[in-house]
C-alpha cells in the first residue's frame, strides 16, 4: 500500500484548473472552496505530509468530507488520484489516533467479515439508533439474505455458453437478495453456469473508506484465496462498487511485496459487472414484451470498465416495449456514499434532492441502477411518488418471466 | 482579524463567512497558483446583492482591500489577493432569473456557472455563443470581467459582444443598473462595457442582461493536417482572406494532439507537425458552401490532408480534449505559462515564424494552440522544470514574444486579461498618456483603491 508520504508529487502534480468544480458532488453542494478536490489535497498536504499545519479540525473536517465517489479522479486531466489521496491520508489519520468509532468498527469490522451473523447486524441497529441516527436511515435488512437462497453450482439451462464465479456483495446479501435472484436466473437462462463459493466475504471497500487497511486485507486474503483459483470464465458482480474494489483497489490496499499481488493480478483481469458481462456475450434469447419507460442512474464507480455504464442501456433496451429515457445529468451522485450519508445527513439529503429531482422530471415507470447503496438511498426518497428502482437484473429477469424479483 | 470574523457574520451570517486557515489557502490565487504570495483575511459568500452591498459599505468605511472571485479559474492572477483583505466569493449568486424569448436576452446572477447557463439556454434551442474552454466551471461574472472568449471567437465575437446591461455594486456599495435588455443605448457614458473587463477594479457584478442568438441548425467539424508550422499559419490566414467564416478555427501543434488524445476517441495519428481543428455552422446549405470551399483553399495550398468527422461523438471527443488541453499540458510539464497575444490575422504567419526563431534563440520550448481564427495564438511557455535559469529564460522570452505580437499591431490580451500576469506590459502596448487615463478612470469609480488593488497596471508607474 502505497503510504500518504509517497503521494506528494501527485499533489503537486495538481494544475489549480479548478475543473474539478464540476465533478465534486460536496463543492456543488456546499459551494465553498475549501472542500473542493484541489484544496482538499492540498490540507492533507500540510497537515498529513508535510505538517507544516496542525491536523486541526476543520483539515479533519475537510477530509472527512468526501464521498470517495472518484468523480474528480475520473475528470482531472492532470491525473491525481484524489481518492486514493484521501483514502490514504485517512489510514494514516487512523493510525496517529487509533482506528474508529465503536459503531463503525462494529458493523465494518465484524458484520462484513462474517457472513451468516444478522443477528450482529440487529445489533449494529440497535447501537446505530442510540447514536441518534433514524431507523429510516438504516438499510433495509431482508429477511432472508441471498445465501439462504443459492449456494454452490447452478446449472446453465439448454446449452452452456460459460461460466462465472459469482461475487456476492454485501449489500445484495443483506438488503437486496432479489438482486441475486434475478442475477443467477437471468445468468442461467442465457446459458451461462454460476458458481456461487461458499464464505466469501465483504470486499473490504467499507474499511478502506475509514482508512482501515488491515481489515481490507484480511477480506482480501479471503476472497482472494477462495475466488483466484476457480476455473470460470469470468468473476461477475453486481455492484459496482466491489467491481471497482475488485479490478482498482485491492493491489493498492496491499504492499507492494505482498505475496497476494501475484494472485489478484491473475484475477482482477476477470472481473466482469454483471450486466456489462452478459451485455459482451450477447442475450441468447430476446426476452418478452415490457411495457414500460426506464431510466438509468449510472454509478459512480464506473471507471474501473470502460463499458460498465453503456451496458444497462444497451442489453435493457432489447427487450420488446421498454422505452429507455435517458436522465438529466446521467452520471450525477447521489449523495450515499456506502455510509457516508450516516454521518453527513444533511450533505447527502441535498446531493440526492438534485438527483431525485432529475428523476422526477424525467418521468419514467422505472429506474435502473448497479448500486445497492444507490438503490436503497434514491430509492428512499422515491417512496412516496411510487417510482421503483432496481438492478438492471431485475429488470431483465421480470422481462424473462420469473416472478418473485 | 477576530473583530472582522464577528463584523461579517454580523453583517451576513456564520455560515457565510471563513476565516479559518484550512478555508483561507483555498481562496489564494487562481490557476496561476505560482502569484499567491498570502491568503486573504476573510471568505465572505454572499447570496444577494444587497447583502454584497452591506459588505463592500463596510469595507469602505474600514478601508478593507476586497478581491471579487467567480471560479478562480482565471489565467492572469486577477482575482489574487495580494493585499489580503476580504475575497468575496460570488459563485452562490448563481441563478439563471430569465430567459426572455420575446428580446432573446437573458438575466443572470454573476456567479452562475458558463456551462450550467448555456445547457438551459440551448434546451430552449437559443444560442449563447461565448465558450471559453473552462466553461464547465467559470462563472458568468469572471467571463464579462475578463471578456472571456473562446474558438467561436472568430464569428462570433467575445463576451463583451453580448453584455447589454449589468447590475454593479461600486466600492462605497451603493447599487447601479448599466444598460439592459435594448440591443442598442446611446445614452452617456457605456458603463456596461467599461464594467466589462475590469476584471473586478471598478465594481463587483452582481447581475447582467446577456444577448442571445437562435441556435445555428447544423453543424461540421473537421480536422486538418499541416506539414509545417508556417503552413498551417498561412492556411488560417487564407481561410479569414477568402471570407469564410468558420465558427471556429484551432491552431494546434502536434504536441497539443499528443497530450489531447487522451481524450479524441479514436486518437488522431501523429504524422505532422500541425492541425488545425476547424468548425462551421450555419444552415445546411451554408455549412455544405463553407466546407467546400475550406476543402479548396486547402487543396490550393498543397495541405497533406483534411478529414471531416462525421460521427458527433467523435467530433465532441475533440471539442472536449481542447477544453482541456491547458491541464493536459501540465501533466506533462512542471509549469506552462500561456500568452494572451491577439494579432490581426494577416499577420499570423509573420507571428508564428516570429516565436519559432524566440524559441530556437533561446532554447526554450513553446507551445501555439491558439483559437487561430481570431488571431489569439496564445503561445505557451512550456517549462518541464522550475529553476531559475528556466525561469529566466521564459521570461526573456515572454518579452520578446509580447514585443513582436505588439509590432504586428496586436494586442497582449485577447481573452484572459492582465490582472497581475501582463502588468508589466500594459504600458507597452497602451503609452503612458493612456494607462494614466486609466488610471484617473479607477480613480473615479475607487477612490479609496480598495477594489481588487495591484491588478491592471504596476503600482507606480512604466516597466520599459
Ligand atoms: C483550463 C483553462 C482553460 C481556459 N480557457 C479559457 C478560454 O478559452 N478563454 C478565456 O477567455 N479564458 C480561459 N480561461 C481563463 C478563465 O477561465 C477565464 O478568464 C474566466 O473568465 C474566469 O472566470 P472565473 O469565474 O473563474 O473568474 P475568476 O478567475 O474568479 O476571476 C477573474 C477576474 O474577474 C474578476 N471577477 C470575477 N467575478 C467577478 C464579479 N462578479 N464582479 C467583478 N469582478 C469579478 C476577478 O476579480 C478576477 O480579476 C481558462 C482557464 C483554465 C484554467
Ligand atoms: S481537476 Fe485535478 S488538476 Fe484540476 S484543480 Fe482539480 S485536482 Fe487539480
Ligand atoms: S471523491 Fe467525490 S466527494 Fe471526494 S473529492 Fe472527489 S469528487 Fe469530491
Amino acid at each position: 500500500m502505497k503510504k500518504i508520504e509517497e503521494y506528494a508529487e501527485q499533489i503537486s502534480r495538481c494544475s489549480h484548473c479548478s475543473y474539478c468544480q464540476a465533478s465534486c458532488p460536496v463543492f456543488m453542494e456546499d459551494i465553498v472552496e475549501s472542500v473542493l478536490p484541489r484544496n482538499r489535497i492540498e490540507v492533507i498536504l500540510r497537515s498529513v505530509i508535510d505538517k507544516s499545519m496542525p491536523l486541526s479540525p476543520r483539515a479533519l473536517e475537510i477530509i472527512d468530507r468526501c464521498l470517495l465517489c472518484t468523480n474528480c479522479t475520473q475528470g482531472c486531466s492532470s491525473q491525481v488520484p484524489i481518492d486514493d489521496i484521501v483514502i490514504a491520508a485517512r489510514s494514516a489519520i487512523s493510525m496517529q489516533t487509533g482506528g474508529l468509532s465503536g459503531v463503525k468498527n462494529l458493523v465494518m469490522g465484524k458484520m462484513l467479515r462474517q457472513r451468516g451473523l444478522t443477528a450482529l447486524m440487529g445489533k449494529a441497529g440497535a447501537m446505530v439508533q442510540k447514536v441518534g441516527i433514524a431507523t429510516k436511515d438504516m438499510p433495509p435488512l431482508a429477511a432472508k439474505t441471498f445465501d439462504k437462497f443459492y449456494s454452490g453450482t447452478v446449472k446453465a439451462e439448454g446449452e452452456t455458453r460459460g461460466r462465472v464465479a459469482y461475487f456476492v456483495g454485501c449489500g445484495t446479501n443483506f438488503m437486496y437478495p432479489d438482486t441475486g435472484v434475478a442475477t443467477v436466473n437471468v445468468l442461467s437462462r442465457n446459458g451461462i453456469e454460476v458458481i456461487i463459493p461458499e464464505g466469501q466475504v465483504c470486499c473490504g471497500i467499507p474499511s478502506i473508506a475509514e482508512g482501515d487497511f488491515k481489515s481490507a486485507r484480511e477480506m482480501i486474503e479471503v476472497n482472494v484465496s477462495i475466488f483466484s483459483d476457480l476455473e470460470v470464465d469470468a468473476i461477475v458482480t453486481d455492484c459496482t462498487s466491489c467491481g471497482m474494489m475488485f479490478k482498482e483497489k485491492f493491489t493498492k490496499v496491499l504492499e507492494t511485496a505482498d505475496p497476494l499481488q501475484e494472485k489478484i493480478s491473475n484475477l482482477t483481469s476477470r472481473v466482469w459487472e454483471v450486466t456489462d458481462f452478459l451485455n459482451h456475450l450477447g442475450l441468447r434469447e430476446i426476452p418478452g414484451p415490457m411495457d414500460s419507460s426506464f431510466t438509468y442512474h449510472v454509478p459512480c464507480h464506473r471507471a474501473w470498465s470502460p463499458t460498465v455504464r453503456h451496458a444497462p442501456r444497451q442489453i435493457l433496451t432489447q427487450i420488446p416495449g421498454a422505452e429507455f429515457r435517458e436522465l438529466e445529468n446521467p452520471e450525477r451522485c447521489c449523495g450515499a456514499a456506502g455510509a457516508f450519508y450516516m454521518a453527513h445527513r444533511e450533505l447527502s439529503e441535498g446531493i440526492r434532492a438534485h438527483r431525485v429531482q432529475d428523476i422526477k422530471d424525467n418521468g419514467a415507470d422505472l429506474v435502473v441502477t448497479q448500486c445497492p447503496v444507490c438503490r436503497f438511498y434514491i430509492g428512499s426518497a422515491l417512496k412516496e411518488q411510487g417510482t421503483e428502482i432496481v438492478h438492471p437484473m431485475i429488470m431483465l429477469a421480470r422481462a424473462y418471466g420469473f416472478n418473485g424479483c | 482579524m477576530k473583530s472582522l470574523h464577528q463584523d461579517l457574520i454580523r453583517l451576513l451570517s456564520d455560515k457565510q463567512v471563513l476565516t479559518q486557515p484550512e478555508d483561507l489557502m483555498a481562496y489564494a490565487s487562481d490557476a496561476t497558483y505560482y502569484y499567491a504570495s498570502r491568503v486573504p483575511d476573510a471568505v465572505v459568500l454572499p447570496v444577494t446583492s444587497e447583502e454584497v452591498a452591506r459588505v463592500m459599505k463596510y469595507a469602505y468605511e474600514k478601508e478593507i482591500p476586497v478581491t471579487p472571485r467567480g471560479a478562480g479559474s482565471g489565467l492572469a492572477g486577477g482575482c489574487t489577493p495580494i493585499n489580503g483583505g476580504i475575497v468575496l466569493d460570488m459563485k452562490r449568486m448563481n441563478r439563471l432569473l430569465e430567459i426572455d424569448h420575446d428580446n432573446m436576452t437573458a438575466e443572470v446572477e454573476a456567479g452562475l456557472v458558463h456551462r450550467q447557463f448555456t445547457r438551459a439556454v440551448e434546451r430552449q434551442g437559443l444560442f449563447y455563443p461565448p465558450d471559453p474552454q473552462s466553461a464547465a466551471v467559470c462563472t458568468l461574472g469572471g467571463n464579462i470581467a475578463t471578456r472571456a472568449g473562446g474558438p467561436r471567437g472568430v464569428k462570433y465575437g467575445t463576451t463583451g459582444n453580448y453584455v447589454l446591461g449589468t447590475e454593479v455594486v461600486l466600492a462605497d456599495g451603493s447599487i447601479i443598473k448599466t444598460g439592459g435588455k435594448m440591443v442598442k443605448q446611446s445614452s452617456g457614458y457605456d458603463i456596461t462595457h467599461l464594467i466589462a473587463g475590469s476584471e473586478g477594479t471598478l465594481g463587483i457584478i452582481t447581475r447582467a442582461n446577456l444577448r442571445l442568438l437562435t441556435l445555428p441548425p447544423v453543424n461540421n467539424t473537421m480536422v486538418i493536417s499541416c506539414s509545417s508550422l508556417d503552413q498551417a499559419a498561412e492556411l488560417v490566414s487564407a481561410i479569414i482572406a477568402s471570407g469564410t467564416v468558420p465558427a471556429m478555427l484551432e491552431f494546434l501543434i502536434k504536441l497539443a494532439i499528443m497530450v489531447m488524445n487522451n481524450y479524441i476517441t479514436p486518437p488522431l495519428p501523429l504524422d505532422y507537425e500541425a492541425y488545425l481543428l476547424v468548425d462551421v455552422d450555419g444552415t445546411a446549405r451554408q455549412v455544405q458552401e463553407d466546407t467546400k470551399k475550406i476543402k479548396d483553399i486547402c487543396q490550393d495550398l498543397g495541405i497533406p490532408d483534411l478529414r471531416i468527422i462525421e460521427d458527433p461523438h467523435e467530433a465532441a471527443s475533440y471539442w472536449e480534449a481542447r477544453s482541456k488541453l491547458y491541464p493536459l499540458m501540465l501533466s506533462i510539464m512542471k509549469r506552462v505559462i500561456t500568452e494572451d497575444i491577439t494579432v490581426p490575422r494577416n499577420r499570423i504567419p509573420d507571428f508564428v515564424r516570429g516565436v519559432q526563431a524566440i524559441a530556437a534563440d533561446i532554447a526554450i520550448q513553446i507551445g501555439l494552440a491558439g483559437h487561430s481564427g481570431d488571431g489569439n495564438m496564445h503561445p505557451t511557455i512550456l517549462q518541464p522544470e522550475i529553476n531559475d535559469e528556466i525561469n529566466a529564460k521564459a521570461k526573456q522570452a515572454i518579452d520578446r514574444i509580447i514585443r513582436i505580437g505588439l509590432d504586428l499591431g496586436g494586442t497582449i490580451s485577447g481573452e484572459h486579461g492582465i490582472g497581475l500576469h501582463k502588468q508589466e506590459y500594459l504600458e507597452w502596448e497602451f503609452g503612458r498618456t493612456q494607462v494614466e487615463l486609466m488610471k484617473r478612470i479607477k480613480t473615479a469609480f475607487d477612490p479609496k483603491g480598495l477594489l481588487n488593488p495591484g491588478k491592471i497596471w504596476l503600482e507606480g508607474g512604466d516597466a520599459e
